[in-house]
């Protein structure tokens, strides 16, 4: 692996830690005061500063190690997490992500803007509140400084020297020689004695650290003796030679401050208990049996460098601290890996067999294994299960032309490999499924970002975003809803001062939701803002020819003209004061995707948009029928279930709609073949086959179709990648025997029979 | 009793006494319960807590059996890496009863 390699999957971590970081600082932001949040975002930044030194990216070390100063602040309780506080680091994490970003690819960063914030956070670090908080936070930002008497140089001077950024590597000076006390001259002259109490967990050693090390690294601060504690220890036979049994006692005579002593146990801090504190006049160490440590431990160094040259030294333990930070990395992912591989209950079984014979220790081990694959092979593995399938499809059929019976070993045999191809493409299936989690967190950036620029307050308020999809879906989405978060912030929500005039909150708030609906997913936009204006919406359709100015149109239909094309011609955006930018864009998006998106609104109380997207965009399970002479093929998610009707279950109602009754209920019949106009009178439906379907609205419609030929998966190719998009259909397959089949969109179907209806250039006539 | 009779067995450590080398040491101990035992560390460059849990473990381990542990030719790192842990070197060094 080459060192370009190393540094890729050191972004790859990167943006997993930014993620951490954000989701952190907005947990935070919403009054989580867990030590363990503010943890997860100290450690976030931290191991990116700690790798960005060893590839030498010093703009990135810089500033994380700035910011890094400052959350360790709110990591000792010596600055309050203020939404002002956290504004200031929720930008700075933005930053940090562009500082990534352009270390990455190079691209060039707002230097103007990263110094600025550079400066707000050394502020911060300092105590100085942001100035638009410094009335509701007069609490001085140094309140836990002990004030040792032994130590007339406390904390706070050491504190006001911390957030200088470092030039070089960045990380915390560790002293390498005592010959220099004088040069590196700390306040007190003599020094303070710290005990120190520190006892290492298992994870330690297993992350690569190394106890030995963290001592030899402390003995350099200063004067030590120390004192093992083996009680731990069990006898010989009972040991297991790669737990951690010893403790120490440590008792330091130092100019350093505590926040350096800390620092030598940075990187193991969350893997062994650690006390630091100063020493009592009466120590309760000096019961103890203290051995004084050898000064001179450079023959310590010498065993683990090749080279003497004390250049060599420090970047051997650069290396070790990259390798420390990405080993806890490591373990963090697989941690998240494992909770996500819990969560999936498709892979379940297929795991579970695999982990029958192991136990439940064997099983977590083999949870740490995971490995980190290029996503087009991933891709490319996807197609070729997709040809799989239909070639599987086609052997299937042609075996069942040459065996009507169906009992011959080839349909055996047959039948067996259709299981296999259906686990196989699950599992393949499984990953590439991903949560929306990183999706939803850059809109949160987007919404900071916006609503700073047009002086509003907006909080975001994610839901579900662990909801799984397909990854392919996830990189297709954030386009489009960065485009409606946009048009949220800048159109949606109105400004404080109309907010408060309104007597709502002057704080608005835009809530973004991910669910699982009838197999697909869900993804709904609400604002709380003065929702669409449809008077000027209808006037601007109008006076762009888009519907007749004597139309009849619903709320509904008005609300959904701006995602009409040529309604964003508006001359001046800001006029409409709903929406209206660019909205057929964003449709045109989520229809690529095979989905759909529509807008409610509420005047005075915002606007709602549901988006509703396949979760995979590779395969479906499919009922394939037969519609006027063509073949179809109808998702199985959609349809609840399928029946005979009979004459005396169906009713006319009003001019050209009919009615099928179903256990003493009614519902709409729609004749598909005509919805689609591939035939221009309604076929007779007793002679046909009902398909209940409920759409994503909650309604149930019954479909017409002429016949049910079988259920199938099917492979999804786009028809709007091929073709171009047709109202009505989602998207084509390949059946068994080589044609092309078009799958149906449900809704798009169900809507146009509600009226809605559609163009007459979407016939389908002529294409089928 | 063949064992007594062959005298003290030996065990040279390995230069790096790390993680990895901790079971091994920890197996190789085991394996001698019952006899004399010298440690050759006149090898040894590094030295981790962990193979120093399991030599201090052995220690005793020879003390309740009754029997000689000696580490002996203790290498500079041996030696300063267990008087940096706490870990008493003359107890390693010498125990014979």
């Amino acid at each position: 692996m080459d060192m370009n390699e190393i540094k890729e999957i050191f972004f790859q971590e990167c943006e997993e830690q930014l993620a951490e970081l954000e989701s952190g600082l907005l947990k935070l932001n919403d009054g989580d005061r867990d030590p363990e949040t503010v943890n997860a975002v100290f450690r976030a930044v931290h191991s990116i500063k700690g790798g960005a030194g060893a590839f030498g990216l010093d703009d990135l070390v810089s500033f994380a190690h700035v910011f890094e100063t400052t959350l360790d602040c709110v990591r000792s309780n010596k600055l309050e997490p203020t939404q002002d506080v956290l504004k200031v680091m929720l930008k700075s994490a933005d930053v940090l992500a562009d500082l990534v970003s352009a270390s990455r690819d190079g691209s060039g960063v707002d230097e103007s803007r990263s110094r600025g914030l550079v400066k707000e956070l050394e502020a911060l670090a300092h105590g100085e509140m942001p100035s638009s908080s410094a009335h509701e936070a007069p609490k001085p930002a140094a309140k836990a400084a002990p004030a040792p008497k032994a130590a007339p140089a406390p904390a706070p001077a050491a504190k006001a020297e911390t957030p200088k950024p470092t030039d070089d590597s960045g990380f915390q000076p560790i002293p390498f020689s005592f010959d220099g006390f004088g040069e590196d001259e700390e306040p007190a002259i003599e020094g303070s004695v710290y005990e120190v109490s520190f006892k290492p967990r298992r994870e330690l050693y297993s992350k690569g650290n190394e106890a030995a090390l963290l001592l030899r690294d402390l003995s350099r601060l200063g004067e030590m003796s120390i004192n093992c504690d083996t009680d731990a220890l069990p006898a010989l036979d009972k040991m297991d030679p790669e737990a951690s049994y010893f403790s120490w006692k440590i008792s330091i005579r130092t100019t350093k401050s505590e926040d350096d002593i800390r620092a030598v146990f940075e990187f193991a801090e969350w893997d062994c208990d650690l006390e630091v504190k100063l020493a009592e006049e009466a120590s309760s160490n000096e019961e103890l049996p203290m051995v004084p440590v050898p000064f001179d431990l450079s023959i310590l160094d010498d065993s683990s460098a090749s080279d003497e040259d004390e250049k060599a030294v420090q970047s051997s333990a650069d290396e070790t601290v990259a390798a420390a930070v990405s080993a806890a990395e490591t373990a963090t992912s697989v941690t998240k890996a494992a909770s996500r591989a819990s969560e999936k209950k498709e892979s379940a079984a297929a795991a579970a067999a695999a982990a029958a014979q192991n136990n439940a220790a064997a099983a977590a081990a083999a949870a740490g294994q995971t490995i980190r694959v290029d996503l087009d092979r991933v891709d490319r593995l996807i197609n070729l299960v997709g040809e799989l399938v239909i070639n599987q499809a086609m052997l299937s059929q042609s075996v069942i032309e040459n065996d009507a019976t169906g009992t011959s070993a080839v349909n055996m045999g047959l039948e067996e490999l259709q299981q296999l191809t259906r686990e196989i493409q699950d599992s393949v299936m499984a990953i590439r499924a991903q949560p929306v989690k990183p999706v939803f967190q850059r809109m949160s950036r987007i919404v900071r970002e916006v609503a700073d620029m047009v002086g509003k307050s907006i909080r975001l308020v994610t839901e579900g975003e662990n909801t799984e999809v397909d990854k392919t879906v996830i990189d297709k989405l954030a386009e489009p809803l960065t485009h409606m978060i946009r048009n949220a912030v800048d159109h949606g929500i109105e400004t404080p001062e109309k907010r408060e005039a309104a007597g709502k909150n002057p704080e608005g708030t835009i809530k973004l939701t991910a669910k699982h609906r009838s197999g697909r997913i869900l993804i709904e936009l609400q604002d709380d803002g003065a929702g669409i204006n449809r008077e000027r919406v209808r006037q601007k359709a109008v006076d762009n020819d888009i519907i007749a100015a004597d139309a009849n149109l619903s709320d509904d239909e008005i609300d959904n003209l701006i995602f009409m094309a040529g309604f964003s011609t508006a001359d001046k955006i800001s006029d409409i004061s709903g929406r209206g930018v660019g909205m057929d864009v964003v449709k045109r998006s989520i229809q690529a995707l095979g989905g759909r998106i529509s807008i409610s609104s509420r005047p005075g109380h915002g606007s709602t948009f549901t988006m509703s997207l396949p979760l995979t965009l590779a395969v479906l399970d499919g009922m394939v029928v037969t519609v006027a002479g063509q073949t179809l093929v109808v998702p199985l998610t959609a349809i609840v279930e399928t029946l005979q009707p009979e004459a005396s279950a169906i009713h006319s109602f009003g001019a050209n709609q009919r009615l099928i009754s179903i256990r003493n209920s009614f519902c709409p019949l729609v004749d598909v073949g005509r919805v689609l106009n591939y035939r221009s009178t309604q076929a007779n439906p007793v002679e046909g086959v009902a398909l209940l379907v409920e759409s994503e609205g909650g309604g149930q419609r019954a479909l017409m179709v002429d016949a049910i030929q079988g259920q199938r998966q099917v492979v999804i190719k786009s028809l709007e990648a091929n073709y171009t998009h047709v109202p009505g259909i989602a998207a084509a397959t390949i059946l068994g025997d080589g044609r092309v089949a078009l799958i149906l969109d449900v809704d798009a179907v169900v809507a146009a029979s509600r009226g809605q209806s559609m163009k007459p250039e979407m016939s389908l006539a002529a294409t089928g | 009793m063949a064992a007594k009779k062959a005298g003290p067995a030996s065990v040279k450590l390995a230069a790096v006494l790390d993680l990895n080398e901790a079971s091994n040491l920890h197996g190789k101990l085991v394996s001698m319960r019952g006899s004399d035992i010298v440690i050759d560390a006149s090898g040894v460059e590094r030295v981790g807590v962990q193979c120093a849990q399991v030599l201090v473990a052995g220690v005793k381990a020879w003390e309740d059996d009754k029997k000689s542990f000696l580490v002996e030719k203790a290498s500079d790192a041996f030696q300063k890496t267990m008087q940096l842990i706490g870990i008493n070197h003359e107890n390693l060094v010498a125990k014979e009863i």
